[in-house]
């Protein structure tokens, strides 16, 4: 853990619950000016210096609050930028992996593109995008290269990993704060005579819905410990297919713990959820990453799954 | 809040030598299982593996040396716990023994007690059960009516337990007994070790739905107990058998009964597998490694003297419903010959039949999510 994490954490809590339902021309300046893009930048070149359970620790928040800007994109843009030893440009930086849209690409000054070895550097007026708009309303455009990039270099990344990581670390949030809306509700809404805390039936939704949330939390957690070790790629894929499991259980229950309440544009609900349906698409929906982990699986054989599970958390003792 | 801030599980020692014990013991043992045997292991009885195990020191491990233990950590333990669970090997026989009835005579048990049986458990020689249900007591614990009326003699026990696990194998039964007649709910309650050859006692067999001998039902008929049966102090049973039932809901077992299983999918399909296929165990996978996070997580909060009740709940749900729809994803995927030979015939046909079993075991679905709601202020 970085010796700065609560301060970090702090200072997100406070500006992001600060913008909430904030729209990006409102919140994406305070995010940008507050620094957090250059979170694993090292020190030594300008940056935080933090780690992976930083960044995790920092888009959960942004994921509670349904931080209505780019975070992960520009911190994963600034630290792979660093990484190649090439100097980021001022303004928005946002990341193009392979077979994904960019995220608020048409709002970027600059797009990372990590492609077969290769990172590339464009600058906006080498991009032409196609825009689009993810379910929770946020820009999610097609890009194009039409130009030169202004810089490039060899670069063994997985993009669409990060970009996986970090939806997973935001959907911890979501599903948090979701979470806590369900049970303010059941706890104040009466209905029958009784808070519908009261009936077992709720209570029971509710303990699956937290069970979910746990899941995702657990798994965000073993991915960042595993990046932060050097290598998540098993860790990665299967943690953004257990939040594809969790969204698809958990969101059907956040509602229908709601009513029409839930369903409203005025109530918070949508802005977690709706973005919670978008992330399981992001970055590799659940058939791209069952699929490839899958396969890895097969090559390890039946007994070979649990050797490389068991060698992949040992790594990180001593 | 947070419900599931994941604790870090860090063992000190050698783990990677740890599982290689194991795998290693388990090689030299493997010959005389049949598959069957190998799937939810945790209820499979192999006598000679379990005292290859005592005499390797990897039962009682976390017990004090003057009582046959080998003062290693509760997560070491851990670690062979699910290395035993994921190759599949015939952990039946001492399991209680050393999951709960000896932690409990640890923590509750007079020294005589703790001398009587716990050097033979930790050779994998002495074997235990507990008698906890009742024709009329199932979920509802608190309604036990078995009695044990004090005399000058000693405890005299009647009354009938039932669906008690491996009593038939078993050298002693850790019981909950009435101790206080008239007595209702949770009060008057105790703990006593019944050694089962004691006169009065009948053990019967009831056949599972797999045809397996597993569960039985035990007499008891005017049974006389020395008074030093009791374990720990008249009229604290309840408290003592729900901290007992609390400490095993987050282990490996809650999540790797059908492990097997996933195995032989994994190798009758190939090292390339069809996209569908691939997808299936690509799922099961993700679900696996979480559990296994989620486990881990809440060992190492035990470890560390926290109190992790809801997590531990939270393990033992998503765990079964884990272990369960494991046969019945690779039922619907795969066009298999349930009368097959093949391992994978084999093994769906019986974890399918067998898991119904998971969830009851330690408490329905419908039980934890109670009480996971109780600890998040629904109740």
């Amino acid at each position: 853990m970085s010796d700065n994490r609560t301060l970090l954490t702090d200072m997100a809590a406070g500006l992001f619950a600060d913008l909430a339902g904030k729209p990006f021309d409102v919140a994406w300046p305070q995010v940008a000016e507050a620094g957090f893009s250059t979170l694993l930048v090292p020190e030594d070149a300008g940056g935080f210096g933090g780690d992976w359970g930083d960044v995790l620790a920092v888009l959960r928040l942004a994921g509670l609050n349904a931080l209505a800007a780019p975070l992960a994109e520009p911190v994963i843009a600034h630290y792979l930028l660093a990484k190649a030893g090439i100097a980021a440009p001022e303004g928005l930086i946002s990341i193009a992996a392979p077979g994904s849209r960019v995220p608020y690409g048409r709002h970027a000054a600059a797009v990372v593109h990590v492609a077969d070895g290769t990172l590339s550097l464009y600058h906006a007026d080498a991009c032409a995008f196609d825009e689009g708009l993810s379910p929770a309303g946020e820009p999610w455009d097609g890009v194009t290269f039409t130009g030169a990039a202004a810089a490039t270099a060899a670069c063994d990344i997985d993009l669409q990993a990060l970009g996986a990581f970090a939806r997973v670390a935001q959907a911890s949030g979501a599903l948090e704060a979701a979470f806590t809306l369900a049970i303010d509700h059941v706890n104040t809404r009466v209905q029958f005579g009784r808070a519908l805390a009261k009936f077992q039936a709720v209570q029971q939704a509710m303990a699956e819905f937290s069970e979910e949330a746990a899941a995702v939390d657990a798994s965000a957690a073993a991915c960042a410990a595993a990046l932060d070790y050097g290598h998540a790629s098993f860790e990665i894929a299967a943690a953004k297919l257990r939040m594809g499991i969790a969204v698809d259980r958990a969101v059907p229950i956040a509602h229908r713990m709601h009513g029409a309440i839930g369903f409203t544009i005025e109530y918070a609900l949508n802005h977690l959820t709706r973005r919670l349906m978008g992330w399981r698409s992001e970055f590799g929906g659940d058939a791209f990453w069952a699929e490839r982990l899958g396969k890895r699986v097969a090559g390890l054989g039946g007994h070979g799954l649990w050797r490389e599970m068991a060698a992949r958390t040992d790594r990180l003792v001593g | 809040m947070q419900i599931f801030p994941l604790h870090p599980f860090r063992p000190e020692g050698d783990i990677p030598a740890l599982r290689q014990q194991v795998r290693d013991l388990v090689a030299q043992h493997e010959s005389r299982w049949p598959i069957e045997l190998r799937a939810n292991c945790w209820f499979s009885f192999d006598e000679e593996f379990s005292k290859a195990l005592g005499q390797a020191g990897l039962l009682g491990m976390t017990w004090p040396k003057q009582y046959g233990g080998h003062e290693r950590t509760l997560l070491e333990r851990y670690v062979v716990l699910e290395e035993l669970l994921a190759l599949g090997a015939p952990a039946g026989l001492h399991w209680i023994a050393d999951r709960q009835t000896g932690p409990l005579l640890l923590r509750y048990g007079t020294e005589a007690q703790r001398e009587k049986y716990l050097p033979g458990m930790a050779r994998g020689e002495i074997y235990a059960c507990i008698g906890l249900s009742e024709p009329g007591s199932g979920s509802d614990l608190a309604s036990v009516r078995t009695s044990a009326k004090k005399t000058n003699e000693g405890w005299r026990i009647n009354g009938q337990k039932v669906w008690t696990s491996g009593a038939h194998k078993s050298h002693a039964a850790l019981t909950l007994l009435r101790t206080e007649e008239g007595s209702e709910r949770h009060t008057g309650l105790s703990q006593m070790m019944i050694d089962l050859d004691t006169p009065g006692i009948t053990i019967r067999p009831i056949i599972d739905m797999t045809g397996t001998h597993h569960f039985n039902e035990i007499w008891f008929e005017d049974v006389l107990l020395p008074h030093d049966a009791l374990v720990g102090v008249e009229g604290n049973g309840w408290k003592q058998v729900v901290a007992e039932l609390a400490l095993e809901r987050s282990g490996p077992e809650r999540y790797l009964s059908s492990h097997m299983l996933l195995v032989a999918l994994i190798d009758a399909m190939g090292p390339e597998p069809d996209a569908p296929t691939a997808q299936l165990i690509g799922r099961l996978t993700a679900e696996m490694w979480t559990l296994r996070q989620m486990s881990m997580s809440t060992i190492a909060k035990l470890a560390a003297g926290e109190d992790p009740v809801v997590e531990a709940a939270i393990v033992k749900d998503l765990g079964n419903a884990y272990e369960q729809a494991l046969p019945r994803a690779v039922q619907a995927a795969v066009d298999a010959d349930l009368a097959g030979k093949s391992d994978l015939s084999r093994l769906l046909s019986w974890i399918l039949v067998a898991s119904p079993s998971f969830s009851l075991r330690g408490g329905t679905p419908e039980v934890l999510r109670g009480i996971i709601a109780k600890g998040l202020g629904l109740r």
